[in-house]
C-alpha cells in the first residue's frame, strides 16, 4: 500500500507539473489552448482539431482536445468544468446549447480564462458589444450557417430547374447550426425561387433509416417531389437512401450539408448530386490563431466567417476540392 | 403466480427428460400444442391493433386527398424496409425479456457490428472477390457481436449483475470500442456486392426484407417449437421453480444474450449493406424502440410472456406510425406522442388481462 501511494503522489506531482500553465510559462512561455469540440465522434470536429493542430505546432502552442461522446450540453458542461480546472490559457469551445452554457462559460470567464467560440454560440453570438449577458467571449469562429443555407438552396434549386417541390431533412429542432441552414435555405427559395415549393421539414433524431422512410413517405404522397436538403449527414445518407430504394435516383435530386467521406462516397456513385463542404480544418486553424494573438496582446475580430466549397460530381476529383472533404 | 404464463408448445418437443415438462406444464387445462385464451388474446391484440392503425390510416389518407395509404404498393414496400433492422432488434430483445431480463446494449452491439462489418468489407475486399469479401463481412459483424452477448450472458448467469446494469455496462463499452474503431466517425464501404444486398431486390421484394423475414421466422421457430424456446418461459416465468426443475439455468442465460446480440450483429450487417457506410451510432436511436415492439406486441417485462409474432406486429406498429404519419402530412412531433400513447394503452391491456384472468403477476 505505501508503494502504490508513493507512485500516486508521484503521478500527482507530474500532472500537476504538466497541467499547471503557470509553471509551463515560467518554463519556455508555452501557452495551452483547450479545443472542446460539440462532440468528439464526429469528422468534422476531428478535422477540426486537425487545423487546430498545425496552428498550435506551428505557434508553439500546447493544444489540449477534450470533448463529450454525444452533442448535448449535460455531458459537455462537465467536460468544461474539468477543463476549467485545469486553467489552461485560452479556450475554444463549440457550445452545444445557445443559453445552457452561458453560466458554464462565464466561470471561466471570471478565471481569466479568454473564451472563445467555434462553430456554434452562445446567446446571439454577437459578442463584446457590452449588452446582453453572453457577450464576454472574444470572437465567433464559424461558418455562416444561414448562407450554407441558401448556398444549398442555389444549389438544388439550380439542379431542378427552378421548379418542383422540396422538403429539408432535419436532425432536431434546436440545433443552432442546422436551425440556421433550413433557415437560409428557406429564405433563399422564398426570396428567389418562386417556383419551388419547400414541404413541411422532417426531423429524423439523427437516424439514417427513419430519413430513408421519411424520404419514401413524401414521396409516396407527393409523386412530383423533385429534390431533398439533408441539413446534416445521417439526413443526407438516409435520404440518398430513401431516393435510391424509391427507384428515384437522378430524378429526386439530393443535396447534403457536410462531407465526410461517406457522402462524397455518395457523389461518386450519382446517389449525392451536391454535397456544401464547411471548411473546418480553417475554423480550427484561426481559433488556434485567434487565441494566440489575444494572448500575445494583439486584438482579434468578434467574428471570423470561414467558408464553404461545393462538391459535385464534376469537382469531385480536384485535389483543389477534395482537400475539403472531411476526414481524420 | 396463479395465472402463471405458459409456453406456447408444451409438450412439443418430445423427447426431453419429464422433468422439464412438469416444471412448466400449466396448472389449468391446456392441451398440448394450445394456446392459452389469453395468450391468443395477447398475441392477437397487436395484430387487431396493427389492422385497426392501418385501416384509420386508409380512411384517413381517403378523408384528407382521396389516395391509399395501404394499396400503395410503395409505401407497403417503404414500410418493411424501415421496419427490418428495429425488428431485429426487437425480436432478440424478445428472447430476453420473455426470461424476465432487458438489453440495454443491443443498439450499441448494432452500431460496433456495423463499423466491424465496413472494415472488413473494406479489409477483405483488397484480395477478394466482392462477394467472398460481403461473406467475410458478415462472419465478422455477427462474430464481434457474439463478445459483447457472452460478456453480457457471463454477467448476468454466472455473476448475478442485475441485466438492467450488466447490459447498461456493455452499453457504454461496445458505444466507446464502435467510435475507437471507426475513429469517430461513419466508415464508408465501396463494395458493389454489399450494395446489392442492402439495395437490390428480388421479384420486386427488398434483400434485407427477405432476409429479415427468413431469419425472424427461425426465431419463431426456436421460441414457439423449441426445447430452448420452453426453457425461456419457464426461466421467466419463475426461475427458481425453473432450476429446481432441472433446467440449466445459467447456460441457458449465457445463451439467450449472445442469440439477442447475434440478432443485433446482424441489424448492424443490414445497416451496413444499406447505407453502405458502418455507423457507430446506426443502433442508437432505435434501442428504446425495439423495447417498445415488444411491449406492443404482448410481451411481458415481468418475464414468462411474449412471442415473436407478436413481436413483429408491435414493430410494424411502431413502423406504420411513423411512416403514416408523414404520409398523411402530419406535423413531426405528433409521432412520439403516438408511439407513447400506443405503449400505454398496450401496457394498460397487458394489465387489464392479468386481472381479468383472476391473478396478478406478484412482482
Amino acid at each position: 500500500m505505501k508503494r502504490r501511494s508513493i507512485l500516486g503522489a508521484a503521478a500527482l506531482a507530474a500532472l500537476t507539473t504538466a497541467f499547471n500553465p503557470a509553471a509551463a510559462v515560467a518554463d519556455d512561455h508555452a501557452f495551452t489552448i483547450a479545443l472542446i469540440p460539440g462532440l468528439t465522434t464526429d469528422a468534422f470536429y476531428i478535422t477540426m482539431e486537425r487545423g487546430a493542430r498545425a496552428a498550435a505546432d506551428a505557434l508553439g502552442v500546447e493544444l489540449v482536445f477534450q470533448g463529450a461522446p454525444d452533442f448535448n450540453p449535460v455531458t459537455q458542461v462537465p467536460v468544461l468544468d474539468a477543463v476549467i480546472a485545469r486553467a489552461p490559457d485560452a479556450i475554444l469551445i463549440a457550445p452545444t446549447d445557445t443559453v445552457q452554457l452561458i453560466e458554464p462559460l462565464r466561470r471561466a470567464h471570471e478565471a481569466g480564462i479568454p473564451v472563445i467560440t467555434v462553430d456554434t454560440f452562445i446567446g446571439s453570438g454577437v459578442y463584446q458589444t457590452g449588452a446582453g449577458d453572453a457577450d464576454f467571449p472574444l470572437s465567433y469562429i464559424a461558418s455562416d450557417n444561414v448562407l450554407g443555407g441558401r448556398i444549398a438552396a442555389r444549389a438544388l434549386a439550380n439542379a431542378i430547374g427552378g421548379e418542383g417541390k422540396v422538403f429539408v431533412s432535419n436532425v432536431n429542432p434546436g440545433i443552432s447550426t442546422t436551425d440556421q441552414r433550413e433557415e437560409g435555405f428557406k429564405l433563399e427559395m422564398a426570396e428567389n425561387f418562386p417556383g419551388v415549393e419547400v414541404l413541411e421539414t422532417q426531423f429524423n433524431e439523427n437516424d439514417a433509416n427513419n430519413a430513408a422512410s421519411q424520404l419514401q413517405a413524401v414521396f409516396a404522397r407527393n409523386p412530383d417531389l423533385r429534390g431533398v436538403f439533408g441539413a446534416n449527414l445521417f439526413s443526407a445518407l438516409g435520404s440518398a437512401n430513401g431516393v435510391e430504394q424509391a427507384g428515384q435516383t437522378g430524378n429526386i435530386r439530393v443535396v447534403a450539408f457536410d462531407a465526410p467521406t461517406s457522402i462524397v462516397d455518395n457523389i461518386e456513385s450519382g446517389l449525392v448530386d451536391v454535397a456544401i463542404a464547411q471548411h473546418p480544418a480553417e475554423i480550427g486553424y484561426f481559433g488556434v490563431v485567434a487565441a494566440f494573438a489575444h494572448l500575445t496582446g494583439q486584438s482579434i475580430p468578434v467574428a471570423i466567417g470561414t467558408g464553404f466549397t461545393i462538391i459535385d460530381a464534376g469537382n469531385v476529383n480536384d485535389p483543389e476540392v477534395a482537400r475539403f472533404i472531411y476526414s481524420d | 403466480m396463479t395465472s402463471s404464463p405458459q409456453p406456447p408448445a408444451p409438450g412439443s418437443s418430445g423427447s426431453g427428460p419429464s422433468a422439464d415438462q412438469i416444471a412448466i406444464a400449466p396448472p389449468a387445462d391446456h392441451g398440448a400444442g394450445k394456446l392459452s385464451l389469453l395468450q391468443q388474446i395477447a398475441l392477437l391484440r397487436a395484430w387487431l391493433f396493427l389492422a385497426a392503425l392501418i385501416l384509420g390510416f386508409e380512411i384517413w389518407a381517403r378523408a384528407d386527398f382521396g389516395g391509399t395509404f395501404l394499396f400503395n404498393p410503395f409505401n407497403v414496400q417503404s414500410i418493411a424496409i424501415f421496419a427490418v433492422v428495429p425488428l431485429l432488434l426487437a425480436a432478440g430483445q424478445t428472447f430476453v425479456i420473455i426470461s424476465a431480463g432487458i438489453d440495454l446494449s443491443l443498439g450499441f452491439i448494432m452500431g460496433l457490428a456495423a463499423v466491424v462489418a465496413a472494415h472488413t468489407v473494406n479489409w477483405a475486399g483488397g484480395f477478394m472477390s466482392p462477394p467472398m469479401a460481403v461473406v467475410m463481412g458478415v462472419c465478422a459483424a455477427i462474430a464481434v457481436a457474439t463478445i459483447p452477448g457472452l460478456i453480457n450472458g457471463l454477467l448476468v448467469a454466472r455473476l448475478k449483475v442485475p441485466p438492467f446494469i450488466g447490459t447498461l455496462g456493455m452499453f457504454g463499452v461496445c458505444r466507446g470500442a464502435a467510435f475507437l474503431l471507426a475513429n469517430g466517425t461513419t466508415v464508408p464501404v465501396r463494395n458493389s456486392a454489399l450494395s446489392a444486398i442492402g439495395n437490390g431486390r428480388f421479384m420486386n421484394v427488398p434483400y434485407i426484407v427477405i432476409i429479415a423475414v427468413v431469419f425472424v421466422l427461425i426465431l419463431h421457430y426456436l421460441l414457439s417449437q423449441t426445447r430452448f424456446g420452453q426453457h425461456n418461459y419457464a426461466i421467466g416465468a419463475n426461475e427458481q421453480a425453473a432450476r429446481r426443475a432441472g433446467i440449466d439455468v445459467k447456460g441457458h442465460l449465457t445463451k439467450l444474450y449472445v442469440l439477442s446480440a447475434v440478432c443485433a450483429g446482424l441489424a448492424g450487417f443490414l445497416y451496413t449493406a444499406r447505407f453502405s457506410a458502418g455507423a457507430a451510432q446506426a443502433g442508437e436511436p432505435l434501442l428504446l424502440d425495439s423495447v417498445a415492439a415488444v411491449v406492443i406486441g404482448g410481451a411481458s417485462l415481468f418475464g414468462g410472456s411474449g412471442t415473436i409474432l407478436g413481436t413483429v406486429a408491435g414493430a410494424l406498429v411502431i413502423a406504420v406510425i411513423q411512416y403514416g404519419l408523414v404520409f398523411l402530412n402530419v406535423k413531426p412531433f405528433w409521432q412520439f406522442i403516438s408511439v407513447g400513447v400506443v405503449i400505454i394503452i398496450s401496457v394498460l391491456i397487458d394489465q387489464a388481462q392479468r386481472n381479468y384472468g383472476g391473478g396478478r403477476q406478484s412482482e
